[in-house]
């Protein structure tokens, strides 16, 4: 079996850097140089202390004793500083996820205080960007998006309100074992707080088809998801894969498995939870207003609507029931003073998802179908007049409210016994096994540990154990867990390289004393991201030039001990919000209801949804076009197209770590779509403002915007002679009959513009926004 | 910086970290073909020589009834009107709305033998019927769900929840793309509407998501941002284009080991083709009468699945892996949409099976006087079936304990039969011949070269296949 000796082989030269496409017959049986337990990540953090280092004047922080002695080790030299330029473009984009404007870098690079990179440092930290940045890549993890996903993919018009806690969250520096419980158990915890209700929006935006008949099996897809996903984004662990079987490489057996989704499963989620008076937003009170009135001027037509539907709606409502499989059925007619927790839990998911589109459907069947059993001949005309009146209703869509709600989205439970959970053979839900209650798996928590579980007047009290279990300092897995997180966002691979995995089949820390290092002092600064970040930012390590070195690619091929800074590709969102930031046009409104920009035509147009409603209604005020992408609406059947191809995360499951993959279809997203075109236009009209006529001035500006740099001049060259080219290919098409051209947006004074060197101006602003200087952060 | 893919390969497609971590357990990598993983779509070698280069992968959206279709039940027809006998009934979970119960036929289904094989097909697919020495039916196939999405999901993903790689994201990470013009899987649909549940039934998962397929929109310019803007000449489009080579070129000379950047550069190349060549593929101008004829693309009710289908066929000539037909509304005003006939089965299957039986059997026909059906497989699968009794009188609930898929293309046993359905059609007949999705798609691949077993990814840490731990090939139907 040849694969299982590659598998081993990558293994070790993540590691150790050993070259797999050399030799990898041979690697495996190599003793790794890395020493390291496989069982490293369940042991506790071990308190260290920063290694002598020769080149003392090279630490700016503890992190580069860490990183410098290995290199000593090595006898390789660490790389120098980059230019400042550099650094403030790098250091805003991975902070704020933007660039940062020619004033700020002027700023920055004349600042000759020796406090000048602190300064800076604290003013990324303490903008609400960075909120904005980093709650993007938590959103990432918790699997966030704005719809239910499967076939009829229902907005979940409650959402924003937990990705907005998220973004707040780490503006205020939230201590991160307080953001871990309120997400897994703040409606036990703090039964009183909205804050941390909506927090358990974390639990409940697993993928959901609320048009499921099984529902005793939907109960298990929900519990696997939520299990997975604290497993995977909380503790690194690939916990799913003991669901089916023991877990082959990590020891959790499939009983321990189930143990720990026993944890969750008397979760259930209102989606429609009323906001209490006074904490409305000003986005909520806008709803209620628009909705009101909205209300007001149907009140007519929907009260004959009910009255029509009340008529039927017992049978309506006995019809629709009787769609569910048999043991959902049985719960469901079963008198409710026989109900077991399951039943209860069927039930409450039953009228969860009820609507009045039920009764209408049974009208519609009772009146139509002359050939079925529910038919009466009676039910015509009640029919006919119920769609008269949706028709006329219909005309009302306009006053509707577009975006919002009045309610909020929280997990809670359905009383203080939970419904029982059993082994599932191969995983597999028709296959049910022992019946098992919540505990650990002994791999994290050792072989007794029992957590004390105190139930609420409502709840179990299960996740409160859980949560105050992963969120504690001795917790092995926590901490260690993130700061590798952190980390990895900032150096593109973790410290162990996949943040994903911190068990046996995962790479080992090429620096585990420094991944202990952060992890402690982390939970000694009161779990503090900013005080973390802030001292990645400032340390020697990240500021390092990213330039190529022979010597480097030599004796450290993969980068592992980081004697140069890896450059990276921007991601999705960065892509798109630089270019929106860099054309002027950015609203940097914080926070509300997901929004609609741009979208191909084909997919706005046609009844694209189960229920009616359209998928994507692109929004009537362009402001939203022009909103940072997180808050773009995530739909899960339809990822923003514009941004798709650019490696995204996959709302689906955890999503730990983005990819880089390069495609044409980069390419052709970001050199022909019109959005981008616009912003280019825009970026031209910018410039030509800020920098007045002269060429010159306008191609410094164009870089120093885009790349923190002007242009050396051979670039210049090239650019200026594009711009003569250009422009006589223009003037050519002035000849013909309809001669339209792209030319900058923006412009106050358009009298001395000449369209012809503008348009060619704009061409040359696209061709630049293109390229890999754009593109990359080095 | 670099980083170790940098280090391991010279030039061409990067890809990220995390993706190479996860490259190299499936496939035999050594240092000859380490060249491959430069271009993540570079072709690839199969584990053995393969019988096929393409599928055509041809989903009936909304499950049809193949009751009606192809697995005849003389028995069913003895007992309609009566009670289902609950012997039928042991070991599934079944709804009861619209009463459950009655056994059902439709009043004018009439079924006749085909070909030397002597399949039967009703009077619904008289065209498919043609062609009934090149199909190979597994009228064993079960799969799980009472619900579309749940059992799409997990007819094109093989799981219940969204979030792993469809078969063909799959296909195109262990084979790459024989044309670097064209993506190597490609979506199609018919109609206005995106299929139901969108992307996640062509997403690439956790594979990059280089390998995800490419939805092709009905129309002339079928992927987004195909075209240039509106006001760019291509003169400008050319001049643009070299700058922007220009730039890059002396950006990435600054890392002269640095892949990824050239990679970013060549892109530019690549997607200046595509923009020719993806509306070529699919640019039916050319196509004589005849064939669009022979696809149904004269009757207003096959015309846009037809013209899905001879798009697939020039997909497939010019060597798309893996082409996804999810089938959309038929081209005539009517409240059928797809398949899913819970009342009035009759006049839903009627305007169904006329909307695709022509241009599927053109399809076939097609493909073999091309000499292509040998080496090209077509799959006529759903996410289930429906039931024998009826639902709302006129009706049949979903099935999936026991219902009918065909293959017809290169290395299987044409004009064959594998398993059956019990006398009335609830429930695969012999359990041991089951056929679930996880072994259809075990099949699919080992018809590409590709033991699903071998095929693996390194996802945090776990080697994942794509029959999840599931699936086995169905050896009987392979030639």
């Amino acid at each position: 079996m040849k694969y299982k000796i590659l598998y081993a082989a990558i293994a070790l030269s993540l590691s150790a850097g050993i070259s797999v496409a050399a030799e990898p017959d041979t690697a495996a049986a190599k003793p790794a140089a890395n020493t390291v337990p496989n069982n490293w990540a369940y042991k506790p953090v071990q308190q260290v202390s920063a290694p002598a280092v020769k080149q003392k004047a090279w630490v700016n922080t503890p992190i580069d004793a860490f990183v410098l002695a290995k290199l000593e080790e090595k006898g390789i030299k660490p790389s120098p500083a980059a230019d400042r330029a550099t650094y403030i473009r790098r250091a805003t984009l991975d902070a704020w996820g933007l660039l940062p404007t020619p004033e700020e870098v002027t700023a920055f690079e004349k600042d000759k205080s020796p406090q000048a990179y602190e300064t800076l440092v604290d003013r990324l930290l303490a903008s609400p960007h960075f909120g904005e940045r980093q709650a993007r890549r938590w959103l990432d993890l918790a699997r966030y998006a704005d719809s239910a996903g499967f076939q009829n993919d229902q907005t979940r018009a409650n959402n924003w309100r937990y990705r907005d806690y998220v973004i707040a969250s780490f503006n205020s520096d939230k201590p991160f074992d307080k953001f871990i419980k309120e997400q897994i158990a703040g409606d036990e915890l703090w039964p009183d707080s909205l804050e941390a209700k909506i927090a358990t929006g974390y639990l409940a935006g697993y993928p959901d088809n609320y048009n499921s008949r099984d529902l005793v099996q939907r109960k298990y897809q929900i519990e696997t998801d939520i299990t997975d996903l604290v497993g995977e984004s909380l503790l690194g662990a690939t916990i799913g894969c003991a669901r089916c079987h023991n877990h082959k490489i990590d020891k959790v057996s499939q009983k321990e498995y189930f143990q720990l989704q026993a944890y969750f499963a008397n979760v259930v989620v209102n989606e429609k939870a009323p906001l209490p008076k006074g904490a409305e937003l000003p986005v909520d009170v806008d709803y209620t207003t628009h909705q009101a009135a909205y209300q007001a001027a149907t009140k007519e037509i929907r009260a004959k609507q009910k009255a029509i539907l009340d008529q039927v709606r017992e049978k309506g409502r006995k019809y629709h029931n009787e769609r569910y499989l048999t043991d959902s059925r049985d719960a469901i007619f079963k008198p409710e003073k026989e109900w077991t927790p399951l039943d209860k839990w069927v039930n409450y998911r039953t009228n969860a998802v009820a609507s009045e589109r039920d009764i209408a459907a049974y009208l519609k069947q009772s009146a139509e179908n002359k050939k079925g059993l529910e038919y009466d001949a009676a039910n015509e005309p009640l029919w006919a007049q119920y769609e008269a009146l949706s028709k006329e209703l219909k005309k009302f869509d306009s006053l509707r409210p577009t975006k919002g709600s009045n309610t909020f989205t929280t997990v809670s439970e359905l009383g203080t016994v939970a419904p029982e959970t059993r082994v599932r053979f191969t995983g597999i839900h028709e296959k049910p096994l022992e019946a098992v209650e919540p505990a650990l798996p002994a791999l994290w928590a050792g072989a007794n540990t029992k957590l004390e579980i105190t139930p609420t007047k409502t709840s179990t009290g299960r996740r409160t154990a859980l949560a105050n279990w992963i969120a504690n300092g001795d917790n092995p897995l926590t901490a260690r867990v993130y700061v590798n997180r952190v980390w990895a966002q900032y150096f593109e691979k973790g410290i162990a390289s996949n943040p994903g995995d911190l068990g046996r089949a995962g790479p080992k820390p090429t620096h585990p004393e420094l991944l202990d290092y952060l992890a402690g002092n982390f939970v000694k600064q009161g779990w503090s991201t900013k005080k973390l970040e802030r001292e990645i930012l400032l340390s020697s390590v990240y500021r390092q030039a990213s330039a190529e070195r022979d010597d480097v690619l030599k004796a450290d091929p993969l980068n592992d001990f980081l004697a140069v800074y890896p450059r990276k590709r921007l991601e999705a969102e960065e892509i798109r919000d630089a270019l929106l930031y860099a054309s002027g046009k950015l609203d940097p409104t914080i926070g509300g209801p997901a929004v609609f920009p741009q979208m191909p035509s084909n997919l706005v147009a046609g009844d694209n949804n189960f229920t009616g409603n359209p998928l994507w209604e692109v929004s009537k005020d362009p402001n939203d076009f022009n909103r940072r992408s997180i808050y773009t609406f995530v739909r899960r059947s339809l990822p923003y197209p514009l941004t798709a191809s650019f490696d995204p995360a996959d709302p689906s499951h955890p999503h730990h770590k983005r990819d880089v993959t390069t495609t044409p279809l980069q390419a052709l997203a970001l050199f022909n779509s019109d959005i981008v075109v616009g912003w280019s236009q825009a970026l031209a009209g910018r410039i030509i403002s800020e920098a007045g006529a002269s060429e010159d001035a306008q191609l410094n500006r164009l870089y120093e915007i885009l790349f923190s740099r002007k242009p050396d001049s051979s670039e210049k060259s090239a650019l200026k002679a594009f711009l003569k080219d250009e422009a006589k290919t223009i003037q050519a098409r002035a000849w013909t009959n309809k001669f339209e051209v792209a030319v900058p947006t923006g412009l106050k004074e358009t009298a001395n513009l000449d369209p012809v060197k503008a348009a060619a101006f704009v061409d040359l602003v696209h061709t630049v926004a293109n390229s890999n200087d754009f593109a990359y952060r080095f | 910086m670099t980083s170790r893919r940098d280090f391991l390969f010279n030039t061409g497609l990067g890809l990220g970290g995390a993706a190479l971590a996860g490259f190299v357990p499936g496939l035999t990598i050594n240092s000859a073909t380490a060249a491959e993983l430069i271009d993540p779509l570079a072709p690839k070698q199969p584990h053995f020589p393969a019988k096929i280069k393409s599928v055509i992968w041809l989903h009936q959206d909304g499950a049809p009834s193949t009751i009606d279709l192809f697995d005849y039940k003389p028995e069913l027809v003895k007992l309609a009107g009566k009670e289902v006998p609950s012997s039928f009934l042991q070991g599934i979970k079944t709804s009861t709305q619209g009463g459950v119960g009655k056994l059902f036929v439709s009043p004018d289904r009439t079924w006749k033998q085909y070909g030397e094989s002597g399949s039967w097909f009703s009077n619904l697919v008289p065209n498919i019927a043609q062609h009934a020495d090149k199909l190979t039916f597994i009228k064993s196939s079960i799969t799980v769900g009472a619900t579309h999405d749940i059992s799409i999901l997990k007819l094109n993903t093989g799981d219940l929840n969204p979030g792993r790689p469809s078969l063909g994201a799959w296909i195109s990470y262990a084979l790459g793309s024989a044309n670097p013009d064209l993506p190597p899987y490609v979506v199609l649909y018919n109609g206005k509407s995106e299929p139901r549940a969108g992307s996640v039934n062509w997403n690439s998962g956790f594979l990059p998501a280089v390998y995800q397929g490419t939805a092709f929109r009905p129309g002339n310019s079928p992927i987004f941002y195909l075209e240039r803007p509106e006001l760019r000449s291509d003169v400008q489009q050319s001049n643009s284009l070299a700058l922007l080579k220009h730039l890059n070129q002396k950006g990435s000379a600054k890392f002269p080991a640095d892949t990824e950047l050239k990679a970013r550069l060549r892109s530019y190349e690549l997607a200046d083709r595509m923009q020719t060549s993806a509306p070529e593929a699919v640019d039916l101008s050319k196509e004589t009468d005849a064939t669009k004829e022979l696809y149904g693309l004269n009757d207003p009710i096959s015309s846009g699945y037809g013209t899905t289908l001879l798009r697939a066929r020039r997909l497939v000539e010019r060597g798309v892996r893996f082409v996804q037909v999810v089938t959309g509304e038929p081209g005539v005003d009517t409240e059928v949409t797809s398949w899913d006939a819970h009342d009035d089965l009759q006049t839903n299957h009627s305007i169904k099976a006329r909307q695709v039986d022509k241009p599927i059997a053109g399809l076939l026909e097609d493909l073999k006087s091309r000499g292509l059906l040998d080496t090209t497989l077509v799959v006529w699968t759903s996410e289930f079936s429906r039931t024998p009794w009826g639902e709302s009188g006129s009706g049949r609930d979903h099935n999936p304990w026991g219902y009918t898929q065909w293959l017809a293309g290169g290395g299987l046993k044409a004009g064959f039969t594998y398993g059956e359905t019990d006398a009335l059609g609830v429930q695969v007949a012999d359990k041991e011949k089951a056929v679930d999705t996880y072994d259809l798609h075990a099949t699919v691949l080992q018809l590409l070269g590709l033991d699903h077993l071998k095929t693996t990814f390194l996802n945090n840490g776990r080697s994942e296949r794509p029959t999840v731990v599931y699936g086995k090939v169905i050896k009987d139907i392979l030639a």
